[in-house]
């Protein structure tokens, strides 16, 4: 058994059935037919084109493609942070038109409050969301210890290490228990060694609580190693080229990049980017 | 050559310390000599030991002490008026967009004007009424706050605010505890300037009439050619000017709690 990430009194809401073959899974997050323009000075630039996808409870789905192809627009419509043009963002059933806290969002910045503790940050959305303060701290507290960051409970945030904000930032967003977690290219600031660390931290973290989780990033192994699917985006005008399963067993560890399935998983992603990316190349040049 | 170099590096390096310990000595020094020597008018410009017995004299009557507290108050009263006022109207013009179309328009116009103008058409206001000089202090004040919190709250990190709606932060803990507090840097060299903006125009509000304070003092003294009293009001102007600035100073260094 492991040690539960909050006390007994206080049900976790991420708490889904496991493994993710389980039947009868439900559909968390849905994006139906979603555009996003933004307005340039050389007129509109359309940053997602027509997408749709759904995520089921427990999933961990990670969105692939080049940067600038608007992966990080598609996960803030997701978050209400960013209005679609076209289409729709379902948040149970529900249309998402702003932040909503059923929904975490970790940055590629942690954005930690500089003028707050790491366990005042933490407690941040409880109290937001109402919640005493004793109470707050008390999930706060629990959080640190899931994270192992109790020695710095007090400190401030720019007295840790960036590995060490982000796994603040990761508590803070899992503090208000949301049903599902938006993480857009968390560990993209992170030199490669501490980010093996929060890859293999991550994999834990979900192995404990079993979490819903979107997953933004431009690295394919960190994609295959964390997800349940992988979404591979194309650039100009964000679209999802393709829809991989990612059936390699769980418990993973970074052990797996050796496995002949992995390996063929990457082959069919690269062979993917590479020839979209060609193609993208190929337009701009026509363009210039 | 180097060790040459540096024990003479180091010599100037003592030698300036000294200076600087002496500088203010040697001056008055120079002043006092300068004034005794006959070549210029003492009564118009009396030695410093003639303004040092006219600053004990000041103290030894009580009236330094009323004259203190009257100045001493106005600038207090009505620097929290337009600081506060400055810091909750420049939390919500740098916030949000409407009000800063309402408001920003007409600041801009009002805040370059210099607040001694209005010396005139307050005395019409509100005659030599203490409300009269509080107004002009809070006019002063108050622009220069609400201009540092306007940009302070832009300047905040967008992050740190999507971060917070994310986590269901209601407006009222967002002002405070997001936007106020990322702005606070900038709100706190606000309110620097304002100190000094202050006593500038406290120097105007108690030259347009008064009946106790410091600038009052030294007008009454020039009026009764009493050029030590005048000099000795102005170095307690300087000095507590000076004190009020030094706290402030100290105050926005610790302010900033978290650096």
């Amino acid at each position: 058994m492991t040690p539960s990430l909050l006390r007994p009194d206080q049900p976790l809401r991420l708490v889904d059935t496991y493994p993710p073959s389980a039947p009868a899974r439900q559909t968390t997050i849905r994006v139906e037919d979603l555009s996003v323009v933004f307005d340039a000075p050389s007129g509109q630039v359309i940053a997602v084109d027509r997408v749709s996808l759904a995520v089921a409870q427990g999933e961990f789905v990670s969105i692939v493609g080049p940067s600038g192809c608007g992966k990080s627009t598609l996960l803030n419509a997701m978050a209400g942070l960013e209005r679609p043009f076209e289409g729709q963002v379902l948040m149970a059933g529900e249309a998402m038109l702003a932040p909503r806290p059923e929904i975490g969002m970790v940055f590629q910045q942690p954005h930690l409050f500089p003028w707050k503790s790491v366990r005042r940050n933490i407690a941040h959305g409880p109290r937001a969301l109402g919640k005493p303060n004793a109470e707050a701290l008390r999930i706060a507290d629990n959080l640190i210890e899931m994270i192992g960051l109790t020695r710095f409970a007090s400190a401030y945030p720019h007295t840790l290490s960036g590995g060490m904000q982000q796994r603040v930032a990761i508590a803070r967003a899992l503090a208000n228990q949301p049903r599902v977690l938006l993480m857009d290219e968390p560990f993209g600031a992170l030199d490669a060694q501490t980010r093996a660390v929060m890859q293999d931290n991550l994999l834990e973290l979900r192995e404990r609580i079993n979490a819903t989780i979107v997953f933004v990033t431009h690295d394919i192994d960190e994609a295959i190693l964390l997800s349940d699917r992988v979404l591979i985006m194309s650039a100009g005008p964000g679209r999802i080229l393709k829809d991989l399963q990612v059936s390699l067993p769980r418990p993973r560890s970074s052990a797996i990049v050796a496995e002949a399935a992995y390996i063929a998983l990457k082959r069919d992603c690269l062979d993917l980017i590479r020839s979209e990316g060609r193609r993208a190349f190929e337009q701009m040049e026509i363009r210039t | 050559m180097s060790v040459g170099g540096r024990s003479s590096a180091s010599a100037t390096a003592r030698l300036s310390v000294l200076v600087a310990i002496l500088s203010v000595p040697a001056f008055t020094g120079v002043w006092e000599l300068v004034a005794r020597s006959g070549f210029v008018n003492a009564v118009l410009f009396p030695p410093p030991s003639t303004v040092a017995v006219a600053i004990l004299e000041w103290i030894r009557s009580g009236q330094f002490f009323a004259d203190l507290m009257a100045s001493l108050s106005r600038v207090a009263a009505g620097f929290a008026i337009g600081a506060v006022g400055g810091i909750v109207l420049g939390v919500l013009t740098g916030r949000f967009r409407l009000v800063s179309s309402l408001l920003s328009p007409l600041f801009h116009i009002l805040r370059p004007i210099p607040p001694v103008a209005f010396v005139p058409i307050v005395i019409l206001w509100f005659g030599l009424s203490e409300t009269g000089k509080l107004f002009l202090v809070v006019w002063g004040v108050f622009f220069t706050v609400w201009l540092a919190t306007h940009i302070g709250v832009q300047k905040v990190d967008r992050g740190l605010i999507r971060a917070a709606q994310m986590l269901g932060t209601p407006q009222p803990q967002m002002l405070w505890e997001i936007v106020f507090l990322g702005a606070l840097p900038y709100i706190t060299v606000g309110l620097r300037t304002a100190v000094s903006i202050s006593f500038y125009t406290l120097v105007a509000a108690e030259l347009a009439g008064a009946f106790a304070g410091i600038v009052y003092r030294i007008e009454i003294a020039q009026q009764n050619m009493q050029t030590g009293q005048v000099m000795g009001g102005l170095a307690a102007l300087g000095l507590l000017s000076f004190v009020a600035d030094r706290f402030f100073a100290s105050l926005a260094e610790r302010a900033v709690w978290w650096r």
